[in-house]
C-alpha cells in the first residue's frame, strides 16, 4: 500500500525514519539539479543534498501542513545550495581545484545524452554548450532567479518566499538576468529565426 | 524618448512572463506599436528564453550515485538520532576535564617558582572546576544507572504480538465506524498472557498508548488500569472490544519476569493472533492470521512476533534508543505495510 506524500510527512512528523526514503527517492532529483545548478560543484552539490534530506527529518513538524511540501523543500534546498557556496568563497576554493572524480559522472550523463541523440549534430552540441556555461556565468543572484523560474517553472511569488526578498526583487533580478544572457548568447540570438 | 523606451525596457520581462497589470500592459503594448528598438529587445528576450528552454542543460548524476547518497544519508540519520543525556552529560564531562587537564599543565609549565606554587595562587578557578566535574560524573554514572534500568525492558517487556489494523469499507458510511478487537488465543493448557496494550489512532495520527487490561503482578506505574473486558471462558479467545476506530495500532505485551507465565503459544511459530472488526452496518467478520501472515489489501493488516523480545525490537528499530520515556511503540508498528515481513523484519532467530 503505497502512502500517499500527506501520510508520509504525517508519519515523519510521528517520529517514522521509514517515511523520509520515499520521499527522498521522490525529490533527490530535484533537490540535485538545484545543488549542481546553484554551487556547479558535484562534492558541494552532495553535501548539500544530505544536508537538506537531514534538514526536511529534524524540522518536518515546523513545516506547516497548509503549505506545499515542494516549495518548503526547495527553500530549504536553496538556502542551503546559496550557504555553500559563500562559505566556499570565503574559503577562497574555486571550482575546479575541489572538482572531484564523481563529478565527472554529471558530465558524462550529459555528454552520453549528446551522443544518444540521433540529431545532436555538432552545431546543437555547441549551442548546448554555450547556453549551458551562460546561465552558469550568471552571478549567483540572477542564476539563483533564472534557475527557479526558467527551468523549475515557479512563479515569482513562491521564489520570492523561498529567497525571503519581494516580488519586485525577484521580477528585477530577473530582467537583468535575461538582459545579461541575451548579451552573452548574441550571436546565437541573432543567428535564432525563432 | 529614450527614457520612455528605458521604463518600457524595465517591464519587458514581466510582459513575456504575463505578469503585468492590465494597464502596464496596455501601455507597454502601445509603446512596442510605434518603437522598433522596443520591439526588437522584446523579440531577442524571447529569443533567449527560447535557446534556454531547449538548449539549457540540466545536471543529472548517475543512478550509481543516487544509490550511494540514499545509503549514506540513512547512515547519517542513524547517527543522527539523539543520544541519552547520560551520554551526553559524560561528553561533556570529558570535554570539561580535558580543557582542566590542558589548563593545569599550561599552568605548571609557565611556573617560575614551579607549578605546585602556581597552582596554589590561582587554586579556588581549580576548585569550582575540579567540583563541578566530580558532580558532573556523579550525575551521568546516575542516569546511566536509571538508563540501564529502563533498557532493562522492566517497562516494554517480552514483546508478544502486534498488530497495525486499517478498517477500509467503500460501502459503510464514514459515521458508521468498526469497532476493533483483539483476540489473543490461548494455548491449550489455559495460560493467559499477562498483559494486553493497545495503542489507538484517529485518522493517521497516533494518540497514545492506551491500557485495557492486565494481569501482571506488579503493575508498572506507566500503566492506567480500565476496567477489564469481558472474558469468555468458555472461548478460547479473549475479546477486547473498545472505542469505535478507524485506524489502530494494536500490540501486546509480556512483561519481564513473568517468564513463566508466558503462554507455550507465544514461543510457537504456529501460536496465532487474531483480529477482529465488526462493522455494524454489515455485521460481524473474522479474519484468522496464522504465524507468518501479513495482509496488506484487505482489511487488515496483522503481524505476529514470536515470542521476541522486546529490547531487540527496539534495536532494530530505534537503532539509538536510549530511554524508554523514547520509545515509542507506534514508531515500531510503523514500519510501512508493504514491506512488512515477518521473517524479513522480525524474526528473532536473525536478531
Amino acid at each position: 500500500m503505497e502512502r500517499t506524500e500527506a501520510l508520509l510527512i504525517a508519519d515523519l512528523c510521528e517520529g517514522d525514519e521509514t517515511a523520509l526514503a520515499p520521499l527522498v527517492e521522490k525529490y533527490k532529483r530535484m533537490v540535485y539539479r538545484l545543488a549542481m545548478q546553484i554551487t556547479k560543484n558535484h562534492a558541494d552539490a552532495d553535501d548539500v543534498m544530505q544536508e537538506t534530506f537531514i534538514k526536511v527529518y529534524r524540522s518536518i513538524r515546523t513545516f506547516r501542513k497548509d503549505a506545499a511540501f515542494e516549495t518548503w523543500l526547495y527553500r530549504i534546498a536553496v538556502n542551503e545550495a546559496l550557504n555553500f557556496v559563500k562559505r566556499r568563497e570565503r574559503q577562497r576554493v574555486t571550482t575546479l581545484e575541489t572538482a572531484s572524480e564523481s563529478e565527472y559522472e554529471a558530465v558524462t550523463r550529459y555528454r552520453a545524452q549528446v551522443a544518444n541523440d540521433p540529431h545532436a549534430h555538432a552545431e546543437k552540441a555547441e549551442l548546448r554548450h554555450h547556453v549551458t556555461k551562460a546561465v552558469n556565468s550568471l552571478s549567483l543572484k540572477h542564476r539563483t532567479v533564472v534557475i527557479l523560474h526558467e527551468f523549475e517553472g515557479l512563479t515569482h511569488a513562491e521564489i520570492a518566499s523561498i529567497l525571503n526578498c519581494s516580488e519586485g526583487t525577484v521580477r528585477s533580478r530577473l530582467h537583468y538576468a535575461r538582459k545579461k544572457l541575451r548579451t552573452l548568447l548574441k550571436p546565437y540570438v541573432d543567428a535564432s529565426n525563432v | 524618448m529614450r527614457s520612455k523606451c528605458d521604463k518600457i525596457e524595465r517591464l519587458l520581462s514581466d510582459y513575456i512572463d504575463g505578469t503585468l497589470s492590465e494597464r502596464q500592459r496596455s501601455v507597454v503594448a502601445v509603446h512596442l506599436r510605434s518603437c522598433k528598438a522596443c520591439k526588437r529587445e522584446l523579440v531577442d528576450l524571447k529569443k533567449t528564453n527560447h535557446l534556454l528552454e531547449n538548449f539549457y542543460v540540466e545536471p543529472e548524476a548517475s543512478d550509481a550515485y543516487y544509490a550511494r547518497f540514499t545509503t549514506q544519508l540513512q547512515h547519517r540519520i542513524e547517527q543522527s538520532a539523539p543520544t541519552a543525556l547520560h551520554q551526553r552529560l559524560f561528553a561533556v564531562t570529558m570535554r570539561l576535564g580535558w580543557q582542566l587537564f590542558t589548563q593545569l599543565h599550561r599552568g605548571i609549565d609557565h611556573s617560575r617558582l614551579g607549578g605546585v606554587l602556581s597552582i596554589r595562587q590561582h587554586a579556588f578557578p581549580y576548585y569550582i572546576s575540579g567540583l563541578t566535574l566530580t558532580m558532573l560524573v556523579v550525575a551521568s554514572l546516575l542516569l546511566n544507572q536509571v538508563s540501564t534500568h529502563d533498557d532493562g525492558g522492566s517497562m516494554l517487556g517480552r514483546l508478544y504480538g502486534a498488530a497495525k489494523i486499517r478498517f477500509f469499507s467503500a460501502d459503510s458510511p464514514t459515521s458508521v465506524q468498526p469497532t476493533a478487537a483483539l483476540a489473543i488465543r490461548q494455548d491449550a493448557a489455559g495460560t493467559q498472557p499477562t498483559g494486553i496494550h493497545r495503542s489507538v489512532g484517529a485518522g493517521n495520527v497516533i494518540q497514545g498508548m492506551d491500557f485495557i487490561y492486565s494481569q501482571t503482578k506488579s503493575p508498572s506505574p506507566y500503566r492506567r488500569p480500565t476496567e477489564p473486558p469481558a472474558i469468555d471462558s468458555s472461548s478460547d479467545v479473549w475479546l477486547f472490544t473498545d472505542e469505535p476506530m478507524t485506524e489502530g495500532y494494536i500490540f501486546t505485551t509480556l512483561q519481564e519476569g513473568d517468564s513463566d507465565t508466558v503462554p507455550s503459544a507465544a514461543l510457537d511459530i504456529d501460536s496465532e493472533l487474531l483480529a477482529y472488526a465488526e462493522i455494524p452496518a454489515q455485521g460481524a467478520f473474522w479474519e484468522r492470521l496464522t504465524g507468518r501472515d501479513v495482509l496488506t489489501e484487505s482489511r487488515y493488516a496483522l503481524l505476529l512476533l514470536q515470542g521476541m523480545d522486546g529490547r531487540h525490537a527496539l534495536q532494530q528499530y530505534e537503532r539509538k534508543w536510549s530511554g524508554f520515556k523514547d520509545f515509542s511503540e507506534k514508531k515500531l508498528l510503523d514500519v510501512p505495510l508493504e514491506t512488512l515481513s515477518i521473517s524479513e523484519v522480525y524474526d528473532s532467530r536473525e536478531l
